[in-house]
C-alpha cells in the first residue's frame, strides 16, 4: 500500500510518479489505448471529414463550410431531427413514468423481489436487433399479432408500419419496452437510499401514501430523476437500430429510408445512410456533428429544467 | 481448468497471438499445399455471392499452384472492403463487388487491375454486352468481371389469373400484357373478378423496372442531372397511372409480403430473376401455381455482382485464371443450380442445369423467358451518385402510394430534393 504522504510527494513531480506508479498506469492503460484508437481518433477524424467531400476511397477535397450550408437547406435533415425529437418524447415520458411506478411497486413488494428485478432488467440486455425484428412481426399489417387481436375485437386492421404516427409509436413502444426496466432498477436504488425516518415522520404527521409519494419520495429522488432524464436524452437522440432494423426489408428497394414518408428516419439513421449508403462521408460527418450540438443543447435545457424545479421545491 | 487471473491473461495473450497470426497469413506465410508457386491468394465474397461448392472446388483445383483462401465476409461488405483498401494492408487479392457499388468503384479504377490487360477482352463476346459495360470504365478498362445478373420478368399466379379470366399461358400473358396500359387494364379486370387480387405488388417495384428499361437514368455521362427530363417523367407517369387505377396492392413489408404472396393478394411479382427464390422461400404452399412471363415493354436489370482484382493482388495472372474458372460456363451453371446466381453468359442458358423444368413453376422452363430477357436488357449509364439522386423519387412514390399525396406536388418535391442531392454529390 502506498501511503497518502508518498502520493502527495510524487504528485508534485509527475516524472517520478510515472516511474514509481508504472504498474498502475499499465493496468489502466488498456482502456485508454482502446479509447485513443477507437474513440478519440475517429472523433477527431470526423471533425476533419466534416469539411471535406470524400467518397470513402478516393482523394479528399476540402470544401470548407459547404457541407453545413447544405445541411441548413436540407429538408430531410430537419425532418430527421423532428422525427428524433418526437420519438424521444413519445418514448421517454412513458418510460420514466412507468419506471417510477414499477420501482415503487418493487420497493414495497415482499415476495420474489429478486425475480422481478431480473425480469424487468432482461429487456435491456436483449439484443435490440432481435427485439426490432420481433416488433416488426408483431406490428405487421396482415400477419401481425396486434392486428389479429384487433380483428377478434371487431376492429379493422391498422397499417402500423405505414402510417406516419404509428411508425413513431411502434419505435417509441420498442424503446419504452427496452428501457423501462433499466430505469426502474435505477429508481429502486434511489428509493432504497431514502432514510426510513422520513417516512416514519410523515406517517406520524398523518400523511397518506399519495402525499408521502409527492412530498417525500419525488423530492428525495430528484438527483436520480435528473440522471435518468439526461441519459434518456443522450440515448434517445441517437436512436438508430430500431428504425434501421424495422425497415430493413426495404433495403433492396430504398436503403435505410426509415419507412414510408421517412417517418422513422432519425438523425443518426440519416447520417448513416448519407455516409455509408450514399458514400458521402463528409456530409455524414457534418450531420453527426450537428446532431452532437443538438444533443448538447438539449441536454443542457433538460438539466436546467429538472434541476431548477428541484431548487424551487 | 480453474479460472484464475493468470489463466485468463494467458488465454487473452494466446487469442491475441492467434489473431495476429491469422491476419499475418496475408503476408509471407506459405500454405502447406503450395506445390508450384508457393504463394497464397485471398478471395472475399459475401454469403450467397458465389456458390460455396464451386469455391471449395476452386481451392482443390488450384491447390497445386497456390493456396486459395476464400473468406465469406459478413455485415456491410462494401464498407469492410473500402476500409481494408484504405488501410492498404491485408487487402484481398480477389474480391466481390455488389452491383449497387460497381459505379462508385469504377471511379477508383486505379485501385483495381484492368482485367483486359490479362486477356479478359477475348472473353467479352461470351457475356451479355450491357453487363460487360457495367463493369467497365468510360475509357474501356474492365474492373468487374460478371458473376451474375438480374434480368426482370413477371412472376404471376396462374390460378388467380384463371379465376380473373385472364390468359394463363406464359406466351399469351407476355403477348397480351406487353404494354403497361394492357397490364393495368388486365389488373382492373382481375380485381373486379377476384377481390383483393392486385396485378401490381409494389409501386416502387414498377418504378425500378420502368426506369431500368430506358437507356438513361438520373445522371448522364457528362455528370449532368437529367432526372427532371422526359424519360424519368414518363416513367413516373406509368407508376402514377397504376396507383390511380387502383391496381396496386397496399404497401406490405417483411412478414406481410410473405402473407400477401401466400394468400394471393399479389397476383404478380415483377422483378429480377432472383425474385423467384424470394417467392419460393416466402410463399409456402403455392408450389406449382406460379409461372413467369415477360414483363411489359421490355426487360430491365436489377442487381447482379462482379469479381475484381485489387491493385495489391500478388499474382494477377493466376488470380484471373481463378476468376475465369469460377465464372466459366460450366461453373456458372452450377452457381445457378446451387446459389440461384443467374449467369451472364448466354451460352450457359442451354446447359442442362438451366433448361430443366421447375416444379415450383408448374414445370415451366423459366430460362426460356428469363434467358431471352437477359439478352435484351438495354445498356444504361449509371453514375456513382445515381442511387442517392434517385432516392427522392422513390420516397415520393411511397408518399403517393401510402398517403395519397398529390402526384404533381410529389413530383415537384422529388425533383427539388433530387437536385439538392445532386448538387451535394458534385453533379452539375
Amino acid at each position: 500500500m502506498v501511503s497518502t504522504r508518498q502520493v502527495g510527494a510524487h504528485a508534485r513531480r509527475s516524472k517520478g510518479a510515472l516511474r514509481s506508479f508504472w504498474p498502475q498506469y499499465l493496468a489502466i492503460s488498456p482502456f485508454f489505448v482502446l479509447f485513443l484508437v477507437f474513440m478519440l481518433f475517429p472523433v477527431l477524424f470526423s471533425v476533419v471529414l466534416a469539411f471535406q467531400k470524400w467518397d470513402g476511397l478516393g482523394e479528399m477535397e476540402f470544401v470548407g463550410l459547404r457541407n453545413f450550408e447544405f445541411l441548413l437547406k436540407d429538408s430531410l435533415f430537419w425532418l430527421s431531427l423532428k422525427n428524433t425529437f418526437l420519438i424521444w418524447f413519445m418514448s421517454t415520458v412513458p418510460t420514466l413514468f412507468l419506471a417510477l411506478v414499477i420501482a415503487n411497486m418493487l420497493n414495497s413488494s415482499v415476495r420474489f423481489t429478486g425475480f422481478y428485478r431480473i425480469a424487468y432488467f432482461v429487456p435491456n440486455v436483449t439484443s435490440v436487433v432481435a427485439v426490432a425484428i420481433f416488433f416488426g412481426s408483431v406490428f405487421a399489417t396482415n400477419a401481425g399479432l396486434i392486428n389479429v387481436i384487433l380483428g377478434w375485437l371487431g376492429a379493422s386492421p391498422v397499417q402500423w408500419l405505414v402510417n406516419e404516427w404509428t411508425i413513431k409509436l411502434v419505435i417509441a413502444t420498442l424503446i419504452c419496452w427496452q428501457w423501462t426496466g433499466y430505469n426502474a432498477i435505477i429508481y429502486l436504488a434511489g428509493l432504497q437510499a431514502i432514510p426510513t425516518e422520513l417516512y416514519e415522520a410523515a406517517k406520524i404527521d398523518g400523511a397518506g401514501p399519495v402525499q408521502t409519494f409527492f412530498r417525500i419520495t419525488i423530492p428525495q429522488l430528484r438527483p436520480i430523476i435528473l440522471f435518468t432524464v439526461v441519459i434518456s436524452t443522450i440515448n434517445g437522440m441517437q436512436t438508430f437500430t430500431e428504425p434501421q432494423v424495422l425497415f430493413s426489408s426495404n433495403v433492396a428497394n430504398s436503403a435505410n429510408s426509415g419507412g414510408p414518408g421517412s417517418a422513422g428516419l432519425t438523425a443518426i439513421l440519416y447520417f448513416y445512410r448519407e455516409a455509408f449508403n450514399n458514400n458521402d462521408y463528409g456530409y455524414g460527418a457534418a450531420i453527426a456533428w450537428a446532431v452532437f450540438l443538438v444533443i448538447l443543447l438539449f441536454t443542457a435545457i433538460n438539466w436546467r429544467l429538472v434541476s431548477r424545479r428541484a431548487r424551487a421545491s | 481448468m480453474e479460472l484464475s487471473r493468470r489463466h485468463l491473461l494467458l488465454s487473452f495473450a494466446a487469442a491475441a497471438i492467434g489473431g495476429t497470426a491469422a491476419c499475418g497469413s496475408g503476408g509471407t506465410t506459405t500454405g502447406g499445399t503450395g506445390g508450384g508457386g508457393a504463394k497464397e491468394l485471398t478471395l472475399w465474397y459475401w454469403g450467397g455471392g458465389l456458390s460455396d461448392k464451386v469455391v471449395a472446388d476452386a481451392v482443390k483445383q488450384f491447390a497445386g499452384k497456390t493456396a486459395l483462401k476464400p473468406s465469406v465476409i459478413g455485415g456491410d461488405f462494401k464498407q469492410k472492403l473500402v476500409t481494408t483498401m484504405n488501410g492498404r494492408k491485408f487487402v484481398p487479392d480477389i474480391t466481390g463487388i455488389k452491383g449497387e457499388n460497381i459505379a462508385s468503384m469504377l471511379e477508383e479504377a486505379d485501385r483495381f487491375i484492368d482485367l483486359n490487360t490479362l486477356g479478359a477482352d477475348k472473353l467479352a463476346s461470351q457475356y451479355v454486352d450491357w453487363k460487360w459495360k457495367q463493369g467497365s470504365t468510360k475509357d474501356g478498362k474492365l474492373i468487374g468481371f460478371p458473376i451474375d445478373i438480374g434480368p426482370t420478368g413477371m412472376f404471376y399466379r396462374e390460378d388467380i389469373f384463371k379465376k380473373g379470366g385472364l390468359p394463363t399461358d406464359p406466351a399469351k400473358v407476355s403477348e397480351e400484357m406487353s404494354t403497361w396500359d394492357d397490364l393495368f387494364a388486365a389488373g382492373q379486370k382481375l380485381i373486379k373478378a377476384v377481390p383483393e387480387a392486385y396485378i401490381v405488388s409494389s409501386a416502387e417495384g414498377v418504378w425500378d423496372v420502368v426506369v431500368g428499361q430506358g437507356s438513361k437514368r438520373f445522371i448522364d455521362e457528362s455528370n449532368k442531372f437529367i432526372g427532371d427530363q422526359a424519360h424519368i417523367r414518363s416513367a413516373w407517369d406509368v407508376v402514377m397511372k397504376a396507383l390511380q387505377l387502383g391496381v396496386v396492392a397496399p404497401k406490405f413489408d417483411g412478414q406481410d409480403t410473405n402473407a400477401a404472396l401466400t394468400n394471393g393478394k399479389y397476383a404478380t411479382q415483377i422483378g429480377a430473376a432472383w425474385v423467384a427464390l424470394d417467392i419460393k422461400n416466402g410463399a409456402q404452399g403455392t408450389e406449382g401455381k406460379w409461372r413467369v412471363a415477360h414483363n411489359p415493354v421490355g426487360p430491365a436489370n436489377i442487381g447482379g455482382s462482379f469479381l475484381a482484382l485489387t491493385q495489391q493482388c500478388r499474382d494477377p495472372k493466376l488470380a484471373f485464371e481463378i476468376v475465369t474458372w469460377l465464372l466459366g460456363p460450366e461453373n456458372a451453371a452450377r452457381g445457378f443450380a446451387d446459389a440461384a446466381l443467374f449467369p451472364a453468359s448466354p451460352a450457359t442458358y442451354t446447359s442442362s442445369a438451366m433448361t430443366e423444368g421447375d416444379p415450383f413453376f408448374g414445370g415451366q422452363k423459366t430460362i426460356e423467358i428469363l434467358g431471352e430477357a437477359a439478352k435484351k436488357v438495354p445498356v444504361q449509364y449509371e453514375a456513382p451518385a445515381d442511387a442517392a439522386v434517385g432516392q427522392p423519387f422513390k420516397d415520393e412514390i411511397v408518399n403517393v402510394w401510402t398517403k395519397g399525396k398529390n402526384p404533381d406536388t410529389a413530383w415537384n418535391d422529388a425533383v427539388a430534393t433530387a437536385k439538392q442531392i445532386a448538387e451535394r454529390q458534385g453533379v452539375s
